[in-house]
């Protein structure tokens, strides 16, 4: 059966101002599946991500999103920020917050329906913050906003789920509730495409794509997750602290290292 | 009770509250979005920055809305092209068209036979000169400023949010950007000649500010911010009557007064507030970590 393909890049550059953020790339990203983009910092992880939300432009290339230019279709991606991005002070409190999700389904004016409120209400329950609905998000710890921002993207309608850095400095209650999301969004056919710094995060997911200034590879974790290609994104050496194996780890086969892989993820695919 | 209603028995008096109540009702309602995007710099250099254009209205003689609204055009479109031409940030390129319009306008001014009336008319206003033109310009200006303030609610509540969640929700940010540029620029021509851009500076920022302290949403922070800019006009006229004070002055500083007061009382109130709702959520948290 062939693979379905949320997005598809070929020779796609991108940059802000002056600056060059991914150098010339060509790869393509599975739909309904969870994709987890991994690099150092200032690899261009982000900038890729924004790319996919239609938020930044391609410098070259070409670039199309469930089939059509990024943004350019209302109903398919749900973009979430890292929490850090918004400001704390708006005065909103998390209900709405959740329900801005519904923005691009009723527009500038239009009351929302009783379907529409409802699917507010099932996003808060699934990211359990519907105890906190009337609290002011400046009330909120960062784990429980980072959930508020979950729910917004899931209250938003979408056929894919863009994470910026989902998990990064999340109490367990909230990296285990965000995680669940992750995997219940695959089971229900949507894709999840998220950035990580966490090689156990990636290893994870049924796809990867690994950066440094342009995409160095992409494909299944086995295919990609490689001693040679993180030393090529990484730096030589730079890994000899990690604890986790490298699939192509001579002592060591691919069905133990998915074996250390479910033992350290809590919800195994 | 004499000393309440005293202030407002004359012709003149009750001109002057009502136009304060106009100012305060449209300056109020636009500064909660000036407030919550962080555009308080730009709203002061953008008060000052019109100077030249109603000083140059002023001794050419042609009308002073026209040149306000002349003026605010070069101040915006100066802002961009240094924006967009260098790497210098926002408030750099406010920084430099405020003091260079605002020395514009004095440059201008200081033509003028009685240089320290019009300058002092231009910041300060007459809010004892308001007639029923000047209040019809008002309310005619101010309708738009207030309509569009409610209508573009959700896109400047997402650009309040964030530009680029704004984007992605379709709320088209550069765009409701633009917009709020012109509700600005006409809350400040509207209210320019009546209270003086000092006042409306004043009432764009003062009452949104205290109102942040205590709204819990944004309608609540309209509510409570037009309550508070119709309060600083009703108590500064008073005050300014009783004392012998500039009206338009007194009001500004009655606005700035509230803010702080309610400072100091939200602080009081709001740490028992905040530790039972921290107390709450690491209550949830272990129920949660728990089951």
């Amino acid at each position: 059966m062939s693979t379905e393909w949320l997005a598809e890049a070929s020779g796609l550059a991108l940059g802000y101002g002056g600056t060059v953020a991914v150098r010339p790339s060509s790869f393509a990203i599975p739909h309904r599946q969870v994709t987890a983009i991994i690099g150092p910092n200032g690899s261009g992880k982000s900038t890729l991500l924004n790319a996919l939300a239609g938020v930044v432009r391609p410098r070259a290339g070409s670039l199309t999103v469930l089939g059509r230019r990024p943004g350019g279709r209302p109903g398919g991606v749900a973009y979430v920020m890292q929490s850090l991005a918004f400001p704390a002070g708006t005065p909103i409190t998390v209900r709405e917050a959740v329900g801005m999700g519904l923005y691009p389904k009723i527009g500038w004016f239009r009351r929302p329906s009783a379907s529409d409120r409802e699917r507010v209400r099932s996003a808060m329950d699934r990211l359990r913050i519907t105890a906190f609905a009337a609290r002011h998000l400046d009330e909120l710890s960062g784990g429980q906003r980072q959930r508020v921002y979950v729910a917004q993207g899931l209250a938003q309608p979408h056929e894919a789920l863009l994470l910026d850095e989902p998990l990064t400095g999340l109490d367990i209650t909230s990296a285990r509730s965000i995680d669940q999301i992750i995997h219940s969004e695959r089971d229900h056919g949507h894709a999840v495409v998220l950035t990580t710094h966490d090689l156990d995060e990636a290893r994870a997911a049924d796809w990867v794509i690994l950066m440094n200034g342009r995409v160095i590879a992409a494909g299944r974790p086995s295919e990609v997750l490689t001693r040679r290609h993180l030393e090529d994104a990484y730096g030589l050496g730079s890994l000899h602290a990690s604890a986790g194996p490298f699939f192509d780890d001579p002592h060591i086969d691919e069905a133990s290292a998915r074996e250390h892989d479910h033992s350290r993820h809590a919800h195994p695919h | 009770m004499d000393w309440w209603t005293e202030p407002f028995l004359l012709g003149l008096q009750q001109r002057a509250l009502l136009g304060g109540l106009v100012a305060a009702l449209m300056s109020s309602v636009v500064g909660v979005w000036l407030v919550l995007r962080g555009m308080s710099f730009f709203g002061d250099a953008f008060v000052h920055g019109v100077l030249p254009g109603i000083a140059a209205a002023m001794i050419a003689g042609f009308n002073p809305y026209l040149g306000a609204a002349i003026a605010a055009l070069v101040m915006v479109g100066g802002i961009e092209l240094i924006h967009r031409q260098t790497a210098l940030k926002e408030d750099t390129a406010i920084g430099l068209l405020f003091v260079g319009m605002m020395a514009l306008g004095v440059t201008i001014i200081s033509k003028s036979k009685s240089y320290t009336g019009a300058l002092t008319t231009i910041l300060f206003g007459d809010v004892f000169g308001v007639n029923e033109e000047t209040l019809t310009t008002m309310v005619a200006l101010g309708l738009p400023v207030l309509i569009g303030s409610l209508l573009l609610y959700r896109p400047l509540l997402a650009l309040s949010f964030s530009p680029v969640k704004a984007q992605t929700l379709g709320m088209h940010p550069r765009f409701t950007h633009a917009a709020l540029l012109v509700l600005i620029a006409t809350a400040v021509i509207a209210n320019f000649q009546a209270v003086g851009t000092l006042l409306v500076f004043g009432l764009l920022v003062g009452p949104p500010a205290t109102a942040a302290l205590i709204a819990r949403t944004v309608p609540q922070m309209f509510v409570a911010s037009v309550g508070l800019g119709a309060l600083a006009v009703w108590l500064g006229l008073v005050l300014s009557y009783h004392l012998g004070t500039a009206g338009a002055a007194t009001i500004t500083l009655v606005a700035i007064a509230v803010f702080f007061l309610t400072l100091a009382v939200s602080r009081l109130t709001g740490s028992a507030r905040e530790g039972r709702a921290h107390r709450a959520e690491a209550a949830h948290d272990t129920a949660e970590g728990l089951a």
